[in-house]
């Protein structure tokens, strides 16, 4: 069989041991079969989604229940949000744990967190859509963090919202964030990740010299496992979607009036927990930049791991990194579930 | 690898075919556009065998939406029914206004006799002011019997009748100190269309206009068929208003509720209490058939007490021994008795028929005064047709200025 389209996006050859699911996961792969299925169910709901506060609940509720599985489209784009954060948080935390970062692949980590920022931002820019009272605590906290910022906090507030309070403008705007500016952003920083990852050498292993292990496998076999992986990550958003439907609330009767849960969307819930320690600048923002600040640094200021401990988990040459990053991912679990339990 | 392909491959047809069948297993949605509002509503998808509310509310033309509220659009119970307006029961008074309101609905002017839901929410059914001033009046809380207090507060601009007060504020037992009037505020505060009515399927009605013009079927306890009812109608029987009237006796000394214990089985042992005088047709009619609309949903103005708007007597049908009740004949097609028969179609009413009235003017719409100089009543909620004589020419003695039901309660009283 000539190799296709496909197969000549992936090298010849790539080494058997770095290719195994055990060392990578899956997460890079993983991640950019979501973002292709989430750009295709949400081209399917472009198409009847009205971005006004009074109409956009409802538009949802067309899609989840009257658009021919317009349910199931939506349930899919839903899941598959979740799962990429979640197949991102794992990527980078494979990337730390095997010290796959070092140099030359320093920028490219670099390039790898900024997406991950995107799919949050898209992941919560997505989520206040629904303009419902399911979103409704979260949009407004949220947007109000923004002017807790010294200096620039109110005028940040207007960019973003186009307003004084959320309205039409801050639907607009998330909206096309949504749909545009951050989808545009991410395609254009997944492109690059992915061609960075290639200029880098593709994936990270001990220079030749060092290789115990000299066996690679074809990109055909490569390709093979990017299908199995896109099989049963496809059948389970499938499954998901089916049975367990995205969260739907009843529409905003008023902005002003909080209604329904006070929640934030679950890939926030540390930081709504750390909001009741106190100051929300402190706890809402700077914190949380400071968590992003040290996850940027890590390829710069931690010992570069060695060259013959490369393309292996856990190389002893940068425990420091490992347990950092362990510890912010703790923290940031504990925080969640703590978030998550039912306020007493 | 190709085995695990193949597998995998099966793995996605089985999520695909477990997708379409859930997806298949969704209600197929039923679609209504109600010409009123043009906007299309799905709540039929699940409520179809739900019969009409009545004629004057075609489905076609009302829908759904415009009386209950709800999310039209959604096909989960939960999300459907998140933004209804006042649960199952539109008409409670605390939403009526944005339920059943609107100049060309029920909150339109008393010129057009529209002004329904103003005439409630001043009316004693509601208000409850009659009970209220006698209790602060009994325990010398307020030096008179004026209504000063009521379960909601109103006010009304336009007093058109002498027993009419401007207004009356809230009744609040945290402000009281009289232990009677606390007791009353704890134990007796059911007996208003705003309350939820006492346990027991003889209390059992809703709130609001469906106090009365929901009747509900007596089915005895735990039947659940309230939530099932979707009627309004103005044929309202007597055992509609016997969830409130008629099932026993405030205790001053106790300021509790002291329900009648027998348990009648014939319309004759059930319509009163046992210590109640009535006559024949106080029974074999329907509570409706003689009191009519202003009496039952007030006359526009706030009252001090019940008697200032009960005005009906056994003179309005039979007159005095001098004098023939007040007749009408009907020359006006847009006159209000024939919209009233037209809701309650139980006479077919033309114009040119001549029907009792009431000394306010009020038409007794299912009354007619028969070539003989005799009338036939037609029975609102049972379609019985009766005839009666005016008292002239019988063999009564009364003096015409007595005519409070005692007076003639004296020779006309049936025994039970």
């Amino acid at each position: 069989m000539r190799p296709s389209f496909f197969h000549h996006l992936h090298p010849p050859t790539i080494p058997a041991k770095q290719s195994r699911w055990r060392y990578t996961l899956g997460a890079g792969g993983m991640a950019v079969f979501l973002l292709l299925v989430l750009g295709a169910t949400g081209i399917l709901e472009l198409f009847y989604y009205i971005p006004t506060p009074d109409q956009a609940a409802r538009s949802i509720q067309t899609i989840s229940y009257l658009v021919p599985f317009g349910g199931l489209v939506r349930n899919i784009h839903f899941w598959a949000a979740q799962l990429l954060l979640i197949v991102s948080a794992v990527h980078l935390v494979r990337v730390v744990f095997t010290g796959s970062y070092a140099p030359p692949r320093r920028f490219n980590y670099l390039l790898g967190l900024a997406l991950f920022i995107f799919a949050i931002l898209l992941d919560f820019t997505g989520y206040v859509l629904r303009w419902d009272q399911g979103i409704q605590w979260a949009l407004v906290v949220g947007t109000n963090l923004i002017k807790t910022i010294p200096l620039i906090g109110n005028l940040l507030y207007i960019v973003l919202t186009g307003g004084t309070q959320p309205g039409l403008p801050t639907l607009i705007r998330f909206y096309a964030w949504h749909i545009f500016g951050l989808t545009l952003g991410a395609v254009i920083l997944g492109v690059w990740h992915i061609f960075r990852v290639r200029r880098d050498g593709g994936i990270a292993v001990p220079p030749p010299p060092l290789r115990v292990d000299k066996e690679r496998i074809t990109r055909k076999e490569l390709a093979r496992r990017e299908v199995l992986a896109m099989l049963m990550t496809g059948a389970a958003l499938i499954l998901f979607a089916a049975f367990i439907p995205a969260p739907i609330a009843q529409p905003i009767s008023d902005i002003n009036v909080m209604a329904g849960d006070a929640k934030a969307p679950w890939f926030f819930l540390w930081v709504q927990q750390m909001l009741k320690w106190g100051d929300p600048f402190t706890w809402g923002v700077f914190v949380p930049l400071i968590v992003l600040a040290v996850l940027a640094l890590i390829p710069y200021i931690f010992p570069k791991p060695a060259d013959s401990e490369l393309g292996k988990w856990f190389p002893r040459s940068n425990r420091s990194a490992q347990i950092i990053l362990a510890v912010i991912a703790l923290l940031i679990i504990v925080l969640t579930i703590f978030g998550s339990l039912p306020a007493s | 690898m190709k085995r695990l392909i193949a597998l995998g491959s099966a793995i996605l047809l089985f999520a695909i075919v477990a997708a379409w069948w859930t997806n298949s297993r969704q209600p197929k949605p039923i679609v209504l556009i109600p010409t009123l509002t043009g906007k299309p509503e799905y709540c039929l998808t699940c409520h179809s065998g739900l019969r009409e509310i009545s004629p004057s509310h075609p489905i076609k033309t009302f829908g759904c939406v415009i009386c209950h509220g709800g999310e039209a659009l959604a096909l989960d119970k939960n999300l459907a029914h998140s933004t209804l307006r006042g649960g199952a029961n539109p008409s409670d008074l605390s939403v009526v206004q944005e339920n059943c309101g609107g100049s060309n609905c029920h909150s339109g002017t008393a010129a057009d006799n529209n002004d329904h839901i103003q005439r409630v929410m001043k009316s004693v059914q509601s208000t409850y002011a009659g009970a209220i001033a006698n209790i602060l009046y009994t325990f010398g809380v307020e030096p008179d019997l004026t209504a000063r207090f009521g379960i909601h507060a109103v006010t009304d601009d336009v007093i058109t009748t002498t027993t009419g007060v401007p207004a009356l504020q809230v009744f609040d037992p945290t402000k009281q100190t009289n232990p009677s009037v606390l007791k009353f505020a704890a134990n007796c505060l059911n007996c208003h269309i705003n309350a939820q009515p006492l346990p027991g399927s003889q209390f059992d009605r809703l709130t609001g206009c469906a106090a009365c013009h929901t009747p509900l079927p007596n089915l005895g306890e735990g039947q659940g068929v309230r939530g099932q009812i979707h009627e309004l109608t103005t044929a309202i029987p007597y055992t509609q208003c016997n969830t409130c009237h008629n099932r026993g006796n405030y205790d001053l000394r106790t300021m509790s509720f002291i329900q009648r214990t027998d348990q009648p089985t014939t319309r004759l042992q059930d319509y009163y209490q046992p210590i109640a005088q009535f006559t024949k047709c106080e029974y074999t009619l329907d509570c409706i058939d003689c009191h009519t609309r202003a009496e039952a949903m007030g006359d526009g103005d706030i009252h001090s007490s019940m008697k200032d708007i009960q005005y009906i007597q056994c003179q309005t049908c039979h007159g005095t021994p001098t004098q023939l009740p007040q007749t009408k004949t009907l020359t006006n097609p847009n006159d209000i008795a024939f919209r009233l028969a037209q809701l309650n179609p139980v006479v077919d009413l033309k114009l040119g028929d001549t029907i009792l009235v009431t000394s306010k003017g009020e038409p007794l719409w299912n009354t007619r005064v028969l070539p003989d100089g005799t009338y036939q009543l037609v029975g609102k909620a049972t379609g019985q047709v009766f005839t009666f004589r005016p008292v002239i020419g019988s063999g009564c003695t009364q003096n015409g200025l007595d005519q409070s039901s005692a007076y003639c309660h004296t020779c006309h009283s049936v025994q039970r």
